[in-house]
């Protein structure tokens, strides 16, 4: 026996999160199944016998990029069961903290992964050789959001000073005016972005989506809101599982939603706009329209303008909350009763689009039951779809370039997978008579 | 959750490494670790020891090498730079199987 020392080069790398098997039958597309390999993760299981207090930092480690719309759908819902409502400033921090995580969601899918496809770069390392000010304007738009983060949540990632009623701690004034000059930055930046993305060539291709948001009463949705489709669905948060039902298939594992008594529906940022266009600020929807936005966008390539679009409205939002902070008297809200026994939900908007959390509470305000149905599921079916009709306009093509088509499609709805790119194994079985 | 299939990708090239110079244990692995690559040493450790469970690299220290140049061009990368194994040295029968120590 020796003991030896072997030199290697190897580079690791992501591969396999995802499959994509496409069946044809001549030149007829018989079945596309996208196959989700990353395994289950059981936070459902691990909320059971949980306080309920516990709910919004657990369910926040569920995404790095968007932990703060698990902690606010978590919230919501324990609030409920409370019968407490949090109103005013407090109400108007959790939009600013809102705000911080779409700004930093959006921007980071726009230019460091979805802007790429559309300019011929393999990734952002490639993109930043050839356009590195366009990079640059991404990553300093992403840290203002950030900043927003910290301020708010104590930290970027999986902020910890949220709770449920409100805050453990609200900024002190001297920390929302340090804020102003950056977000007011982040506003010519966002102007910019909107205008750069508008300068892209988008292919040319419409789904007909049943669109669901939730749609605010006054204000473009963050936190609250009626469930809404573009055909005409409208209820109440308590009621999505009457609507919308989740269902496993042998080949993922990751659930798919369907619309019950119907088929796929899109979540998202077009689906948010499509529902909410006229809840926008004037200086967002000029900026829309100037980009060449139709009060309905159908054309998911062209997705990444409505993220923009939405980015510059979060900055205009965040600005109106700054200005007009005056310090709560408490940061949070308690409430006077014991917490209710029964089933509670709630919905937010995350980046990605709704975020439904239940909870059924024992005594106690002991979780027996947890649902989460997060927005990559919902829209999972409905990739599945647009999929199909990619690979039927790219019949033509040879494994490798409809690898690619697939991977942009999917990489328009922004699910979680897309964080690897290059992270689709294609399976083509092409079957001729 | 991509650090699970890195680091799977990183201990099946370490066992291919492994096993192909005849080795019967690994004990010590190198690896380099790009500035952008966006995993922890903490994150990295704790897998590895669940990931090598069983196989001939458990227990295998992993040492890690952390750039901080993010104009690296290999900055997003990890990379598998040294295994270090304990190997039979014992002569091989004929078809390449292993001689039976008694």
């Amino acid at each position: 026996m020796t003991e030896r020392s072997i030199h290697v080069d190897y580079v690791a790398r992501v591969e396999g999160e995802g499959a994509l098997r496409v069946k044809l039958h001549d030149r007829t597309v018989e079945k596309v199944e996208l196959r989700i390999f990353e395994p289950p993760r059981f936070f459902e299981a691990f909320l059971r016998g949980r306080r309920y207090d516990e709910a919004p930092d657990i369910t926040a480690r569920i995404c790095g990029i968007c932990p703060v719309a698990y902690q606010m759908s978590a919230c919501h819902a324990m609030e409920k069961a409370l019968g407490i409502r949090v109103g005013g400033t407090l109400r108007e921090l959790r939009r600013l903290l809102y705000c911080g995580e779409w700004i930093e969601s959006h921007t980071l899918h726009m230019y460091l992964l979805h802007a790429p496809d559309f300019l011929g770069f393999p990734d952002a390392i490639a993109l930043a050789k050839e356009q590195p000010e366009a990079v640059r304007r991404g990553l300093e738009l992403k840290k203002i959001g950030n900043a927003i983060m910290r301020v708010l949540g104590g930290r970027e990632i999986h902020p910890i000073n949220v709770r449920v009623g409100g805050f453990y701690r609200c900024p002190t004034p001297e920390e929302m005016v340090a804020l102003r000059p950056q977000v007011e930055r982040a506003m010519g930046l966002a102007e910019e972005t909107v205008r750069f993305m508008a300068g892209l060539t988008f292919p040319d291709f419409e789904e007909d989506y049943e669109f669901v948001a939730l749609r605010g009463p006054e204000e473009y949705p963050f936190n609250e809101g009626e469930i809404r489709s573009s055909r005409g669905l409208r209820i109440p948060q308590e009621k999505f599982e009457e609507q919308f039902e989740e269902v496993q298939v042998p080949y993922s594992n990751a659930y798919h939603v369907i619309r019950k008594g119907g088929g796929s529906f899109l979540v998202g940022p077009l689906a948010r706009y499509a529902i909410n266009h006229d809840l926008l600020t004037p200086r967002a929807k000029a900026l829309a329209r100037e980009a060449g936005l139709r009060e309905v966008e159908r054309n998911p390539y062209r997705s990444i303008l409505v993220r923009a679009v939405e980015v510059l409205f979060a900055c205009e939002e965040s600005l109106r909350i700054i200005d007009g902070y005056r310090p709560p008297e408490v940061p949070w809200v308690a409430s006077d009763t014991p917490i209710a026994v029964g089933d509670f939900s709630a919905v937010t908007e995350a980046p990605r689009g709704m975020l439904y959390h239940r909870y059924k509470l024992g005594t106690g305000g002991m979780i027996q039951e947890a649902r989460i149905v997060a927005p990559t599921t919902q829209n999972q079916l409905r990739i599945e779809d647009d999929l199909r009709d990619v690979v039927a306009r790219g019949l033509d093509m040879d494994d490798a370039h409809l690898a690619d088509a697939c991977e942009k499609a999917i990489r328009n709805h922004d699910p979680c997978i897309s964080c690897a790119t290059h992270f689709l194994r294609l399976e083509v079985d092409r079957r001729e008579e | 959750m991509h650090e699970e299939t890195l680091l799977r990708d990183l201990k099946r090239k370490v066992e291919e490494v492994a096993l192909g110079d005849r080795a019967v244990r690994v004990n010590r692995v190198r690896i380099w670790v790009g500035a952008l690559a966006h995993i922890s040493d903490g994150q990295l450790r704790a897998r590895w020891i669940e990931i090598t469970e069983g196989g001939i690299a458990e227990g295998a220290a992993l040492e890690i090498d952390r750039s901080m140049d993010p104009g690296d061009p290999r900055a997003q990368s990890i990379v598998l730079t040294r295994v270090d194994v304990d190997r039979d040295d014992s002569p091989l029968l004929e078809g390449g199987d292993l001689v039976e120590h008694p």
